[in-house]
């Protein structure tokens, strides 16, 4: 293998290996060898103390590594101890390490950085030999990643005989994600190599059509009507993997299948994040061991290790990127010389294009980048305060660390010492009568929290995830059943029932943030949802969509033969928007305006994926704010988004003022954003990680409801009193650095200034436009007085 | 009195006779007693979040201390009512700004206390703040906690009442706002760094919600 050449060589490296493609063996051997070489009478004398740490990004996953590690290790005679330290480790577990740390030790990156917060850190690590970051890919585009880059920076210093690896799947930037790894310039980088695992697969891709178009729902997202499609596929292979976007998905499609198939009972089973961990872990054993005929799931299964037994994947809903599709599509089939095959199920008419559009990415293998996050400066307050809690940190050892960061590298000393100031002083500037408390300067320079409660809280508070809050869900009885967000709860009585990991549970009592349930024998009942971010089609997603949206206003046109199924399958859809309005060529811009009893709809088509489409909307209509005052409601899919008034646009005004111009779009984009909530969101995860807002103890958590109005009432304040702010100005530039993708957006606008404008005037919604206008999901942005809007509106309520 | 005090920007209630002027700060002031009443203000609340290392500007904290000026700048009134919650925590340094800020105001001071007010009744009182649980004049009663009380009109805080209005083309708005029932005016939290709590108007309930300029009555 090469790895372990290069690893036993003494370098540093990224590994490229699909998920489950026996990387464990390709990393956590060349560790043991290395230790067996330096150590030769390892047989007889075992030498204690932390020699290796693999992260992982979940922590279901560090039992598989662990037995893995174990098995190496044993093989090898090499007496090394192996464990895990993750949030699930008991407090008794995590003291005995403390004393006496395994030799390889498996863990996340928070349970990393809760290493550093706690004291003496720099004698557990000093020996450490090696270190594996896990599904780097996963890490790199997240505050997650962060946090690892800045752990590594540490860990150089403390241990540095470690030799850094990282393990990714393919993605669009291998090498700078080797980059963000090890440091630019580093000589970490310097002497590190890229490693592909040249595993080439065969990926078959299927779409699942009905028969009859007609039944074909316009919107919706659950494609329960073709379950009945489904079910011959999932008896036809030995084991299949159904995967749905989200957890209530995932939940339905569990029931339903065992409603109308009851014969599956025993052999179909669930699998997502708030499923408590055994139930987890015995899903997975039930897969390896083929117990099981099929298994709904969400992303909880994209990761980890092999299932031999799995044949056939099934993706429910648009995957909405070639990477996540492909890494799906990756776990079926995993005999040598077996291909992937992967059905898509598209849940609505338009996400057929979608499926046409992703047999052509598999063709080409088309992937995209994970862009990494720069100056955070939230995890660097946090991870400051990490420092300070433990044994605390001179700014001059650990500047340098930071500033050698891929994330830190443009780090300037006026925002290193306001940071500075940040974590001392709460502000600027010292004020009379005021009692910030976190981080103290002693007298020799040390920057060190004294004081337990700060340490405490922080500790608690480590982490880079925010997430709502969640409740425990339990029997009355006892027994633990997994975790529901708050806010599905909250809309509860004592009395109903509701659905969760498969049961029908009945609401006993809500108490001590646990919710209190006892088994239901009733029929109808409510499905939580989960939150969750929504995703967007990447930019190579969407070129491809676009594509095909060409290739189908052309094939509308001459009915030609040479027609992908999904397309045909679409004609009677098509022929309908063609009745509307038109489906726009290569050189057009089409825009749909019409009338409903909602407003004035005006619909724009870009093709550029919903965050690129959120950008433009509010963009465009703060530009059309400017022309006179005007309130708008915004709307954005995929394809394209929605500007929604109680006023007519003069659209030809848009026309004549050039309001798609590329010019000044920057500038502009920052005024609108002033006026839209975008920015306001962002705030509430940057004030809840650089420890502004504080999410509780455990069991005791503040409900979520109450930190958003704390965050919400934080970014007021700011806005009013502190708008220069370093942590209030992260929130904007995030906002266009990672939601509203600047760079896309740009070349957006210069593509659409090339294309011919069509407004088509419309008697009703048409097929495109129906999607978008009955999303519930909306921006707003208004240049109107408020109390003019206030007045406005009382008028209109007789009307509505 | 006789001072011109309602202004485009305010909106007068008569109840009993008596009249009532509410305010786009959140205050109302009872003409005939000269009286001002503020309620909600949660002083201290900013230096409470930045003794627990949450870093909220500390300049947030003179904005209360502006905005009361300026109330009590505009009624001029003899009397102040503060109608609890005036302090959100224990004993801070925004205290010591407090008792700065009481020197500047010649008017008596009461405070009905609340539910936060947990600071002992011998520091208001040394301060020469009357400090009751509830006050009665005339057949008004003014506490922390709405209450009804048979043969009373209750003025209360507490709840900091908000409101939510719908328009065209999917438009929405959430308000602080003075919300009325048959016996009682909640008044919205006169602090800055305060949050709202949704009320749902029913029957013969009022609503006037406050933006930074007007007092607006919604009519539906």
């Amino acid at each position: 293998m090469e790895s372990w050449k290069a690893f036993l060589e003494g370098k540093h490296g990224l590994l490229n290996a699909p998920t489950g493609s026996g990387k464990t063996y390709a990393l956590w051997i060349p560790i043991v060898l290395d230790y067996i070489k330096q150590n030769p009478d390892y047989k007889t004398k075992h030498k204690p103390g932390l020699k290796a740490i693999w992260i992982t990004p979940l922590r279901a996953l560090s039992v598989e590594i662990e037995q893995a590690a174990n098995r190496f290790a044993q093989d090898l005679g090499s007496q090394l101890t192996v464990g895990i330290r993750t949030g699930d480790t008991s407090q008794k577990l995590r003291a005995a390490q403390k004393r006496q740390m395994p030799d390889l030790l498996i863990t996340t990156p928070e349970s990393l950085q809760l290493l550093l917060a706690s004291k003496g850190y720099e004698k557990v690590f000093q020996d450490l030999n090696a270190i594996v970051i896990d599904e780097w890919h996963e890490l790199l585009g997240t505050k997650r990643g962060v946090q690892i880059e800045l752990a590594l920076s540490r860990l150089k210093t403390v241990a540095p005989k470690m030799k850094i690896w990282g393990i990714s799947a393919t993605i669009g930037n291998l090498q700078e994600a080797r980059e963000v790894l090890l440091g630019p310039g580093s000589k970490a980088f310097e002497n590190s190599v890229l490693i592909r695992a040249d595993i080439q697969k065969k990926i078959t891709v299927k779409s699942i059509i009905p028969e009859k178009m007609e039944t074909f729902p316009w919107r919706g997202h659950l494609g329960l009507h073709l379950i009945d499609e489904v079910v011959p596929i999932i008896r036809k292979s030995r084991t299949t993997l159904l995967f749905t976007n989200t957890r209530s998905q995932c939940e339905i499609w569990f029931q339903r299948i065992l409603q109308k198939y009851p014969e599956f009972a025993g052999e179909l089973a669930m699998h997502h994040g708030s499923i408590n961990k055994e139930t987890r872990l015995w899903v997975e054993q039930a897969i390896r061991d083929e117990q099981l005929k099929a298994v709904v799931a969400t992303s909880s299964l994209d990761l980890g290790v092999d299932f031999a037994p799995v044949e056939t994947i099934i993706q429910i809903g648009g995957p909405k990127g070639v990477a996540r599709f492909l890494q799906r599509a990756g776990r079926s089939g995993h005999q040598p010389g077996k291909e992937s095959v992967i059905y898509f199920l598209p849940t609505h008419a338009m996400e057929l294009i979608e499926a046409s559009a992703l047999q052509k990415a598999v063709k080409n293998t088309v992937v995209e980048d994970r862009i990494p996050y720069l100056n955070s400066f939230d995890v660097l307050v946090q991870y400051l305060t990490t420092l300070a809690v433990s044994d605390g940190f001179f700014p001059k050892d650990i500047y340098p660390e930071v500033k050698s960061t891929f994330c830190y590298q443009a780090l300037s000393e006026e925002q290193w010492e306001w940071l500075l100031n940040f974590i001392t002083q709460g502000s600027q500037t010292l004020q009379a009568y005021d009692e910030y408390k976190k981080v103290e300067i002693e007298e020799n320079g040390l920057f060190k929290v004294n004081n337990r409660a700060v340490a405490m809280r922080h500790r608690l508070q480590i982490g880079t995830i925010v997430s709502d809050a969640v409740l425990a869900v339990k029997y009355l009885g006892g027994g633990y059943i997994g975790t529901i967000e708050e806010w599905f709860i909250s809309k509860l009585n004592p009395g109903d029932v509701f659905t969760f990991a498969g049961k029908n549970l009945e609401l006993y009592q809500i108490k001590n943030m646990q919710v209190i349930v006892k088994k239901s024998k009733v029929k109808n009942s409510r499905f939580p949802s989960w939150a969750g971010g929504r995703m967007s089609f990447s930019a190579q997603m969407s070129e491809l969509l676009r594509e095909e949206m060409f290739v189908a206003s052309e094939i509308e046109e001459a009915s030609s033969a040479e027609t992908s199924t999904e397309l045909q399958a679409m004609h009677n859809i098509f022929q309908r928007q063609k009745r509307e309005s038109i489906i726009p060529k290569k050189d057009e811009f089409l825009i749909e305006t019409f009338k409903t009893r909602e407003g004035y709809h005006a619909i724009f088509y870009p093709f550029e994926g919903r965050f690129v489409h959120e950008a433009m909307a509010s963009l465009l209509a703060y530009r059309i704010s400017l022309l006179s005052p005007i309130t708008f409601s915004l709307a954005f899919n995929d394809y394209g988004f929605e500007l929604l008034s109680d006023q007519q646009i003069d659209m030809q005004q848009v026309f004549d003022n050039d309001l798609f111009s590329a010019e000044y779009l920057m500038d502009d984009l920052q005024k609108s954003l002033n006026s839209t909530e975008m920015a306001r969101r962002k705030f509430r995860d940057i004030a809840v990680i650089a420890g502004m807002v504080f999410t509780g103890f455990p069991n005791k958590m503040i409900k979520t409801k109450h930190l958003q109005s704390n965050s919400q009432l934080l970014f007021s304040v700011f806005r009013d009193y502190e708008p220069d702010n370093l942590l209030f100005q992260q929130a904007f530039r995030e906002t266009f650095e990672h939601q509203l993708e600047e760079g896309r957006l740009r070349l957006a606008m210069e593509r659409i200034s090339e294309q011919k404008l069509v407004w088509k005037q419309c008697e009703k919604p048409t097929p495109f436009a129906f999607p978008i206008i009955t999303d519930r999901m909306r921006e707003k942005l208004s240049s109107e007085k408020l109390e003019d809007r206030i007045k406005k509106m009382m008028a209109q309520w007789g009307d509505l | 009195m006789g001072r011109p005090v309602a202004s485009k920007m305010t909106k007068t209630l008569t109840l009993f006779n008596q009249t009532f002027i509410l305010h786009p700060s959140g205050a109302m002031f009872w003409e005939e007693e000269d009286l001002l009443v503020i309620s909600d203000v949660h002083l201290g609340k900013v230096s409470h979040f930045r003794k627990f290392g949450s870093a909220v500007p500390q300049k947030a904290i003179a904005g209360n201390f502006k905005k009361m000026d300026e109330v009590i700048g505009f009624f001029d009134p003899s009397k102040i009512a503060f109608l609890g919650d005036l302090f959100h925590s224990s004993l801070n340094k925004e205290w010591l700004l407090f008792e700065q800020w009481m020197e500047t105001v010649s008017a008596e001071v009461i405070l009905v206390e609340g539910n936060h007010d947990i600071i002992s009744p011998l520091k208001y009182e040394a301060l020469g703040i009357f400090i009751t649980s509830e006050m009665v004049i005339k057949n008004f009663l003014f506490t922390h906690h709405p209450e009804e009380r048979e043969g009373f009109f209750n003025f209360s805080g507490h709840i900091h009442p908000g409101v939510k209005i719908n328009g065209h083309g999917r438009q929405q708005l959430k308000l602080s706002c003075f919300f009325k029932s048959k016996d009682q005016l909640i008044l919205p939290a006169f602090g800055e760094f305060t949050g709202k709590h949704i009320l749902i108007p029913q029957g013969d309930d009022e609503v006037y919600v406050v933006t930074k300029e007007e007092v607006i009555y919604l009519n539906d």
